[in-house]
């Protein structure tokens, strides 16, 4: 057990296993060599990295900053995390940028680095605002947007910043990865395990760890079952039994599971678009039906990110679909 | 039985509860009057509905010795009545051995609703030539048809009172009137007046009356005694044939639109079986959303007009489409959601916020995406569970919490 665990108690694997360095990084080949170039020549740009959850973002900026700025870079404030989903605001955003990028710090470099974390949160308005707020302390401050995606970030935002794709992590490296986790913990974890927390995460390394260090907590002994009890715990097939309940007509029903996800679940509204758009494909309507039901959850879509209430647009969605459904019998 | 409402209306502005920042420019407005020379000779004290605007001008004059002449304005029917009665006690304060006064008007918005406007200039005038201070009250100031008097009056905005506040307030009626009352009990009817202290003090006498003050008495008791009113919107709203029944349907009730909007949208499922009808309903009520939420995102107040008409005659449209069955309104389902699962999500929210400080990410991504994890480890390995805790900083309620896995303990 390592030191550091024995003192603070059990670890998150997924802390514990946080890439230290950028060759710790798993894949992401290109990505690791532009930020290794810039750490030669120390030369740092406006940063966007953007890509899907679980492929590294945040931890290759940790591993970039403490290549650039040495072990101590969190507790001497030369690295500053801000998560635009916590902050109330643009205007709090400001207030913080403002507290850390108003001096030069000590030492050889002379800027800080803040990471805005989950950026693509931001309204078009606040990303506005944030561009200002980029210029006006772009001397003693560099700034790492991460986001899922990176169109939703507004033009002259990208055109002010490197942009660096993460790629979903293939199944041969994630495997593998999780296959070294294992061993270090000294599981016995069978390949069909591997496989399964595989297609589940689908690429996202996060869940990936966070699903083997759960099954690790029944038993030292991994195979594809206890792996399937995990999943079964964390994902109750709940969009899927959404969708059941709404295109059955059961609206009031579908309503109170929505409340259920949304509220207390904390699900985002677009991951639960995104689960709804995969479902769609499969649904026993006709072509043409599902080409107006995709066109009706791009209009949900667009509604929410214009600050309409998800749970309103979300159950008008579905009676849309139910609709379509009792047409069709 | 005075109402306690009147019982323990505040004597002085020290005990005005909240809206600090009105009360501040109320005052320094008042003090220019004192001193003779006011920028504005009126002031025009707006917002939502119980929540002190007339308890302020009422304890001010109180505590100053003034004499308050009320008036309400939707009384006035024409301009000669506004310059009988108003007009008459603006001049009249400066006779020599009468005490000085301060006039109220009350429900000024009341005047742009009537087909006379004539109201609204004599009241401009009157205001041009006071020689006491006037004080203007309404609900929404916004209407065009004010116009004139917002450019007149000194504008004082009094927001919805805080949460803990109103619990704060009714803690202490409790203790005047020597009652019993969990904080639970006055968190939930806080959460229902929704700022408004005036009904959260109203529910607590008609709850105290039933003689057991618990959560039960406040479900079966504490909504029929306040939402009687509601209730007969609601069925003209659902039944509303025209676009001026959807808005006679909301006339009188004392309630903001945000609230309206969730009586009806909570409703509809109920109220339409039929699912080619509910979708049309549901997608009116959808567009609602969009005006409403832009509304107050934009503060565009002019966009508000465009809510009433889809939440009403747009939502009975559709339901009469089809063939209706009988169905009872009910108090809002997601309100009582929210209460219900009060505890739960701050519960998670708490220990969302302490994995995000130690997991580089947000409370909202450590809530949806660790959090089912980290509890699926609390209640299968006692001594993972045990590590972990030490490493997060988990006390011991949010550790039985995580081990029970999310079942909080009360339901």
């Amino acid at each position: 057990m390592a030191v550091e665990e024995r003192l603070v108690g059990e670890l998150p694997w997924i802390e514990k296993y946080r890439p230290k360095t950028l060759d710790e990084m798993v894949d992401q080949e290109e990505v690791v060599r532009t930020l290794k170039n810039i750490l030669q020549t120390k030369q740092v740009p406006h940063m966007l990295f953007a890509g899907p959850p679980g492929t590294g973002k945040t931890a290759s900026a940790h591993a970039f900053a403490r290549e650039l700025y040495g072990p101590n870079y969190l507790t001497e404030g030369l690295f500053v995390e801000i998560n635009a989903s916590d902050e109330r605001g643009i205007q709090t955003i400001r207030e913080k940028v403002k507290m850390y990028a108003r001096s030069v710090p000590f030492g050889p470099i002379g800027f800080r680095i803040l990471l805005l974390d989950e950026s693509d949160q931001l309204t078009d308005d606040a990303q506005h605002a944030f561009r200002r707020t980029m210029e006006q302390f772009s001397a003693t401050c560099r700034f790492i947007l991460v986001a899922n995606y990176s169109n939703r970030i507004i033009e002259p935002i990208q055109s002010r910043c490197a942009v660096l794709r993460f790629r979903p992590l293939p199944r041969d490296k994630v495997i593998e990865h999780l296959g070294k986790i294992a061993k270090n913990e000294g599981l016995n974890i069978s390949s069909a395990a591997l496989e399964a927390i595989y297609d589940f995460s689908e690429g996202d390394m996060r869940k990936s760890i966070n699903i083997l260090q759960a099954a690790a907590s029944i038993s030292r002994d991994v195979d594809e079952k206890t792996i399937y009890q995990v999943i079964g715990y964390v994902s109750r097939g709940e969009v899927r039994r959404l969708l059941e309940l709404g295109l059955s007509g059961k609206i009031s029903e579908a309503r109170d599971l929505l409340r259920e996800l949304l509220y207390l679940q904390g699900v985002a509204p677009s991951d639960l678009l995104t689960a709804i758009y995969r479902e769609v494909g499969q649904l026993d309507i006709s072509e043409e039906d599902k080409v107006e039901i995709l066109d009706a959850l791009g209009e949900a879509d667009f509604r929410i990110a214009e600050g309409g209430t998800p749970e309103i647009q979300i159950l008008a969605l579905v009676s849309k679909l139910a609709r379509k459904m009792r047409k069709t019998r | 039985m005075i109402p306690w409402t009147e019982k323990y209306r505040p004597k002085r502005v020290s005990e005005v509860v909240g809206n600090k920042e009105a009360v501040e420019s109320f005052l320094s407005w008042a003090k220019q009057w004192s001193a003779g020379k006011p920028s504005k000779k009126a002031a025009l004290l707006y917002g939502p509905a119980g929540v002190g605007k007339t308890s302020l001008v009422l304890a001010y004059a109180n505590e100053n010795g003034l004499d308050v002449v009320e008036v309400n304005a939707s009384d006035f029917r024409t301009a000669e009545k506004v310059e009988q009665i108003v007009g008459l006690a603006s001049q009249q304060a400066t006779i020599t051995g009468l005490r000085k006064r301060i006039i109220l008007v009350d429900e000024v918005d009341g005047l742009a609703g009537k087909e006379d406007v004539g109201g609204v200039s004599a009241l401009l005038k009157v205001i041009t030539n006071t020689r006491v201070p006037i004080v203007l009250v309404a609900n929404n100031p916004w209407d065009q048809r004010l116009a004139g008097l917002r450019e007149k009056a000194q504008l004082i905005e009094f927001k919805r009172i805080h949460k803990a506040t109103v619990v704060s307030h009714l803690k202490k009626i409790c203790a005047a009137e020597g009652l019993k009352c969990s904080d639970e009990v006055l968190k939930e009817i806080a959460d229902r007046s929704n700022g408004d202290l005036r009904s959260a003090i109203n529910d607590l006498q008609a709850i105290a009356a039933t003689g057991t003050i618990s959560r039960e008495t406040l479900n079966v008791l504490g909504y029929r005694l306040r939402d009687r009113e509601i209730f007969s919107a609601l069925a003209a709203a659902f039944n509303a044939k025209s676009v001026r029944d959807g808005r006679l349907a909301l006339e009188g009730l004392d309630m903001d639109l945000q609230s309206f909007y969730q009586w009806v949208f909570d409703n509809t499922p109920e109220q339409i079986s039929d699912i080619d009808a509910l979708a049309e309903a549901l997608e009116r009520l959808a567009r609602a959303d969009m005006h409403l939420q832009r509304t107050t995102r934009l503060q565009r107040w002019g966009l508000m007009k465009y809510v009433t008409p889809l939440i009403t005659t747009g939502v009975a449209a559709a339901k009469h489409k089809a063939p209706t069955k009988f169905a009872k309104f009910s108090f809002p389902s997601k309100i009582r959601f929210m209460s219900n699962t009060r505890n739960d999500r701050e519960m998670r929210e708490r220990i969302a916020t302490k994995i995000a400080a130690k997991c580089h990410l947000s409370t909202s991504k450590a809530w949806r995406e660790i959090l089912p994890f980290i509890a699926f480890i609390f209640s299968h390995n006692g001594a993972k569970a045990r590590g972990m805790a030490k490493f997060f900083d988990f006390d011991k309620s949010e550790v039985s919490y995580l081990s029970s896995g999310l079942k909080s303990s009360k339901k």
